[in-house]
């Protein structure tokens, strides 16, 4: 009898963890003790707020970082600091019973003091389009949303698809410089959404490379002669037209000579959120505007 | 004996205000954060009835304030040390190079991934010290100007340190960026209860062989000769006074990274209020240092609407103005 006391007592310890809560691998392989059904859930990145809004889960949301302003109201919830400095007291006075951190930006410093306050904190870390729609199908699993994720996923796998189908094979694909900084000239290199983005809408990235954010002089710029310049920026319209109007004296450039040099939202490009695609479309729209009219067109 | 009896006793009362001082300002700094500034709410945590906010209380802030209280001890007491033997009324904690080798040793720890602690603070210890090395080597040898060439070199070298800091923030193109610069504008906030135990047993002997030197110091500010005639070792105290608090300050910059102004303004204050008894000004400039750096980090984690702000811009924006009113005043 006293053994069978303490079998159960050992059994109902043994359970107690996995009756409210469930043991998932998150994308950096630890292994994470998840709460069923997260109810108090911080995101730490703006793309992961953008990422539960688009899956309808936004009632759990109990705090979010500083420029997450996509959707419009997810600005007014609760701040914890920018997701490179996150304010550890803010978040632990928020109760969460999940925060949803990236691998890249969130300092690991901060991440390991969450987790020292047995919070569950889950890494993500997509790298490219796919990981990011692996990244909405596991964010959904967290959430209890399965279904809306796989829907998200399968929207942006299917308007993704219809624009690869056009311009795979294109032949003529044109020179893009995407310039990101403004002073210095920053462009981007092949591991980035941007770099992904331009090669999937059919065009080609001029500063493909090993370094992610190289840096141009104004002479390297002129001299690979872009037929497509696009800056993205998070200043006002106003320092886009002096960028431009600085740009517009070197005819030489194609871009310059044909009017090709566009200002794009960057939050379109740089988070790894459902919007990835509206930005490829946005790529598309500038760098082959035929295309863009077919692959837009209601399908009959 | 009635003398000495007196300056004893006005000695332990000064330091005894201080400390008070020092500690009503540590309990301000655990009762308000950037998540609650309500005392109200505070009195209901250390009741027991928020678990939460108590732990964040003990956990995130009792730390941080601690670590806070030791940097602007540290800071002004090396200031106090260096305005003293180097004579200089400009000379700061940082004056003979060490914040430029800390920093040129934390932004290289930064830029191979090392973990900030031990890794970045090791890189930045390694820096300040062979910095400081350097200066003393430049300057020996010259014992006609050995005060002045002390001062020159460590200027001479923190500025061709900030040359290369400057490259190698230059030379970054990620996230990484961000950490440096906040390790430059000074950063308190990755503190950990065990890092300040570590912290302080290496601060705490500084401190008291520093104090036990206040006599020794009071003497060399006479000159030199009456200070050797009083059975004072001149060259062989100053070394290891200038050792012993740069060691202490390379720990402090290694650990929290650049925070300016605490070594030149607290030691002028205290200086201007309390005469220039290094007897009295060492255990002053010990608790009421770590009472205003404590106090600016309390400003810097709840100034700002969201996230914090760097605790070395607070103590140069009240630094500067503050330090101007006190030479206004003086004069007058």
């Amino acid at each position: 009898m006293k053994y069978f006391n303490s079998i159960i007592i050992f059994l109902c310890i043994l359970g107690a963890p996995l009756l409210n809560a469930r043991l998932l691998v998150d994308q950096l392989g630890r292994d994470i003790n998840i709460p069923d059904n997260p109810k108090r859930v911080i995101a730490l990145a703006p793309s992961i707020t953008e990422i539960i809004y688009a899956i309808g889960q936004e009632h759990r949301l109990v705090g979010v970082t500083q420029f997450s302003d996509y959707p419009p109201q997810a600005s007014s919830l609760p701040k914890v600091g920018s997701y490179i400095h996150l304010d550890l007291e803010r978040i632990i006075a928020l109760k969460p019973d999940l925060c949803i951190a990236v691998k890249d930006g969130n300092p690991h410093e901060v991440a390991l003091r969450v987790e020292s306050f047995h919070i569950p904190l889950y890494a993500v870390d997509p790298r490219n389009l796919e990981a990011v729609m692996e990244t909405i199908i596991e964010i959904g699993k967290l959430l209890n949303a399965q279904k809306e994720a796989s829907i998200l996923a399968d929207t942006m796998k299917k308007r993704i698809q219809k624009i690869t189908s056009k311009t795979q094979n294109i032949q003529k694909r044109p020179r893009v410089f995407f310039q990101i900084g403004i002073s210095p000239i920053v462009s981007v290199g092949t591991h980035t959404f941007i770099h992904e983005l331009i090669e999937l809408s059919g065009g080609t990235n001029l500063t493909k490379g090993d370094v992610p954010y190289p840096r141009y002089t104004k002479e390297q710029v002129i001299s690979l002669s872009p037929d497509v310049f696009i800056i993205t920026s998070m200043a006002r319209q106003t320092i886009f037209e002096n960028v431009k109007k600085e740009w517009q004296q070197w005819q030489s450039i194609p871009a310059v000579r044909n009017d090709r040099i566009h200002l794009v939202n960057s939050n379109l490009f740089d988070r790894a959120a459902p919007r990835l695609v509206d930005g490829l479309e946005l790529l598309l729209e500038l760098i082959h505007p035929s295309i863009w009219k077919t692959v837009m067109e209601p399908t009959p | 004996m009635k003398t000495a009896n007196n300056i004893w006793l006005r000695i332990s009362g000064i330091a005894i205000i201080t400390l008070i001082t020092l500690i009503f300002t540590m309990v301000m700094g655990v009762s308000m954060g950037s998540s609650q500034k309500d005392l109200y709410a505070f009195v209901n945590a250390v009741r027991g009835n928020d678990p939460t906010l108590l732990s964040i209380i003990w956990q995130i802030r009792f730390p941080r304030v601690l670590l806070a209280a030791f940097v602007g001890a540290t800071l002004s007491l090396g200031g106090l040390v260096f305005q003293a033997l180097l004579r200089n009324p400009l000379a700061e904690p940082y004056i003979l190079g060490i914040s430029g080798g800390a920093a040129i040793g934390g932004i290289i720890g930064i830029l191979i991934n090392l973990s900030r602690f031990p890794g970045v603070c090791a890189t930045a210890f390694i820096g300040s010290m062979a910095t400081l090395a350097l200066v003393f080597i430049f300057s020996s040898g010259q014992t006609a100007l050995a005060k002045d060439s002390l001062l020159l070199s460590g200027v001479i070298l923190n500025a061709f340190c900030a040359a290369v800091i400057m490259f190698l923030v230059s030379i970054v193109q990620d996230s990484r960026l961000h950490s440096i610069i906040f390790w430059l504008m000074g950063d308190l906030s990755h503190t950990d209860l065990k890092h300040v135990g570590y912290i302080s047993i290496l601060l705490i002997p500084c401190f008291l062989y520093i104090f036990t030197m206040s006599h020794p110091m009071n003497l060399l500010l006479m000159g030199k000769d009456l200070a050797h005639s009083m059975g004072i070792r001149v060259k062989a105290t100053s070394i290891t006074l200038l050792i012993v608090s740069s060691f202490m300050i390379s720990v402090t910059v290694s650990y929290c990274g650049l925070i300016g102004f605490v070594g030149l303004v607290m030691p002028h204050l205290l200086r201007m209020l309390l005469g220039s008894d290094h007897r009295i000004l060492v255990p002053s400039c010990v608790f009421a240092g770590g009472a205003y750096m404590v106090l600016c980090d309390l400003l810097a984690r709840t100034l700002a609407k969201s996230g914090e702000m760097s605790v070395g811009v607070i103590t140069a924006m009240i630094g500067a103005p503050l330090f101007i009113y006190l030479l206004k005043r003086s004069r007058t």
